[in-house]
């Protein structure tokens, strides 16, 4: 063993040497590699970045060009109609002779159209596999409001398979009544309630939409808006609220109440006392924000007086 | 500071989208207002379209989807115009302005409500929100013959005056159903009592004349009216008048005065058709 020692030694130091020398190129190798790592990293940044906004340029140019393009036919196509002033039929000499898809596919949008109005009449549908889906569509005056939809199985008997008619409404007890013998009768009837009951709500919505600071807080309703609970004033510079108005609606295919009772509070000058019965009246034959516009002005005179 | 950049261009994108999203559609609209094809120009179309396209053209729709679409939806169009017995036989519509979800469209609609024609004409306001669309009518305009259709006016005016498209419609069946009604009546005992039973008007007219066969027999008129009320309700009104030789007064002239009340009340108590038969076995029975 002895006859080694020089030589250990030397490998020793050799080894420090080397482990000495390897960490410092080392660190400084890993350092360039770290520099040109974040160089890339940054330079392909930029490269991404500027490919993006060349992208985006591209597209919108494309998009304007689009845009003037269809632009200019849609100008052309109003020109060529204004001088026309009308329809023009395919047989006009100048026409392109439309392929039978383009025929087709005018005819299969007219008829949609055609269906789409259907929805004003009030009932509109499509048939399905077992029976029809009717939608029964509302309206207050020209605002067309919710729709509702059923659908019915006609086979073997006609019978409800879903629909989104509110619980309140007496579905089951009118489908008791009609549906296996006048399914017409049935619809019209429930469109009737539906419509009634829209058109309350919507007129208490209005109410308390405009009116709001001639009433006391909110309107009490219940859920079929048939029973209307509410204190009011008839002009929005009181902060008292003399009347109290509770209308029924004994018929629930009417917007109109039956029943409007009308009181006014002890301490309320005589003068508002004796409008009561004028109020009661309006309410049983206006519709509720046009009633309050009725009896709101001639008071407003009577308010201010001393 | 980039991210701005950026937000330019994509900003930009978007408005030129929804602008050519505009476009197309108006230009589309404008195409299908414009544009009008006879029912035979669409047999035809539809004949050559199936063998024309036979093997051609994967990426669109097949001919025969199309069709199917097409055919299905006019089972839909046909079976509700049965059901309802509303049937329009033209409708255009043109766009008049058209704004993000704002669309205002004039509307021109004519056809039959059971044996009766309409005309109409209106706006139709249409705001799209996410959840739904709400429609408004405006400008309505109700083009019927009242002069025919007498008990109707009244209805027709408040319907214009208040845009109650909707209700129209309803009163309008039920009316309709009514007239069919009262045509059926008439032709029923025109039929079984040719003698006895006149129609002066015809069929379509609003009374009949019950005439005993003697030459100096007496005269009942039938007057029924069908009311149509400013909230579209339909009642139907009938009424009698008398026209007596003086000899038959002189001796029943108290039959005669009742003989309005008794129709009135047997109205109410059988129903217009045995009331009617009623009062033609009277009048055939009578001297």
């Amino acid at each position: 063993m002895s006859a080694f020692p020089p030589a250990r030694e030397q490998q020793r130091k050799m080894e420090e040497g080397r482990a000495y020398s390897q960490d410092g190129v080392l660190s400084h190798l890993e350092m360039l590699e770290a520099q040109a790592h974040e160089l890339a990293l940054k330079q392909e940044e930029t490269e991404q970045q500027e490919e993006k906004l060349a992208r985006l340029k591209a597209r919108v140019q494309e998009l304007r060009l689009r845009r003037d393009e269809l632009q200019a036919k849609v100008d052309l196509q109003q020109k060529r109609l204004l001088g026309k002033e009308g329809v023009v039929t395919s047989s006009a000499p100048d026409a392109a002779q439309p392929s039978d898809r383009a025929v087709l596919e005018w005819k299969m949008k007219s008829v949609q159209a055609m269906l789409q109005v259907f929805y004003l009449t009030g009932i509109s549908g499509k048939l399905t596999k077992h029976g029809v889906c009717f939608c029964i569509s509302t309206a207050y005056e020209g605002t067309y409001l919710d729709s509702y939809y059923l659908d019915l199985l006609t086979k073997p008997e006609v019978r409800i398979r879903r629909h989104s008619v509110p619980v309140f409404i007496p579905l089951e007890q009118l489908a008791k009544k009609y549906l296996q013998t006048d399914i017409k009768r049935f619809l019209s009837v429930l469109s009737d309630h539906l419509n009634a009951y829209v058109g309350r709500r919507y007129q208490a919505d209005q109410l308390q939409e405009r009116f709001s600071e001639r009433l006391e807080g909110a309107l009490q309703r219940n859920s079929l808006c048939n029973v209307l609970v509410f204190n009011y004033n008839t002009s929005g510079k009181n902060q008292t609220f003399p009347f109290s108005a509770k209308l029924l609606y004994g018929d629930l295919c009417r917007s109109l109440p039956t029943e409007a009772v009308v009181s006014c509070t002890p301490d309320a000058p005589a003068s508002l006392a004796g409008r009561t019965a004028a109020h009661s009246d309006v309410f049983r034959h206006v519709a509720l924000h046009k009633a309050f516009d009725s009896i709101s002005s001639p008071e407003e005179g009577l308010d201010r007086a001393p | 500071m980039e991210n701005s950049i950026y937000q330019v261009y994509e900003d930009e994108i978007q408005s030129l989208e929804e602008e050519i999203k505009m476009l197309a559609e108006k230009y589309e609209d404008s195409q299908q207002e414009s544009t009008f094809f006879s029912d035979e120009e669409i047999l035809m179309s539809m004949k050559s379209f199936q063998t024309e396209f036979q093997g051609e053209l994967k990426g669109q729709e097949s001919p025969s989807d199309l069709k199917a679409q097409l055919e299905s939806l006019e089972a839909d169009l046909s079976f509700l115009m049965k059901f309802t017995g509303i049937w329009f036989t033209s409708h255009s519509k043109k766009t008049v302005e058209k704004t993000g979800s704002r669309t205002i469209q004039k509307h021109r609609l004519s056809g039959n409500c059971h044996s009766l024609p309409f005309q109409l004409e209106f706006q139709l306001l249409e705001i799209k929100s996410k959840e739904s669309v709400s429609a408004v009518i405006t400008d309505l305009n109700v083009i019927m013959e009242s002069g025919e259709y007498s008990g109707v006016s009244k209805f027709v005016s408040s319907t214009e005056e208040h845009g109650n498209l909707l209700p129209f419609f309803k009163s309008l069946s039920s009316y309709a159903e009514w007239y069919e009604h009262r045509r059926c009546t008439f032709l029923h005992f025109k039929t079984r009592y040719p003698d006895i039973v006149k129609l002066p008007e015809g069929l379509l007219g609003d009374y009949i004349v019950l005439r005993n066969p003697e030459p100096s027999g007496f005269e009942l008129m039938i007057v029924w009216k069908i009311h149509v009320d400013e909230d579209g309700r339909t009642t139907p009104v009938l009424d009698l008048l008398t026209k007596v030789p003086e000899q038959v007064l002189e001796q029943n002239i108290t039959t005669i005065e009742n003989a309005p009340t008794c129709f009135r009340s047997m109205l109410l108590l059988f129903g217009i058709e045995t009331a009617i038969e009623n009062l033609i076995k009277v009048v055939g029975l009578k001297k």
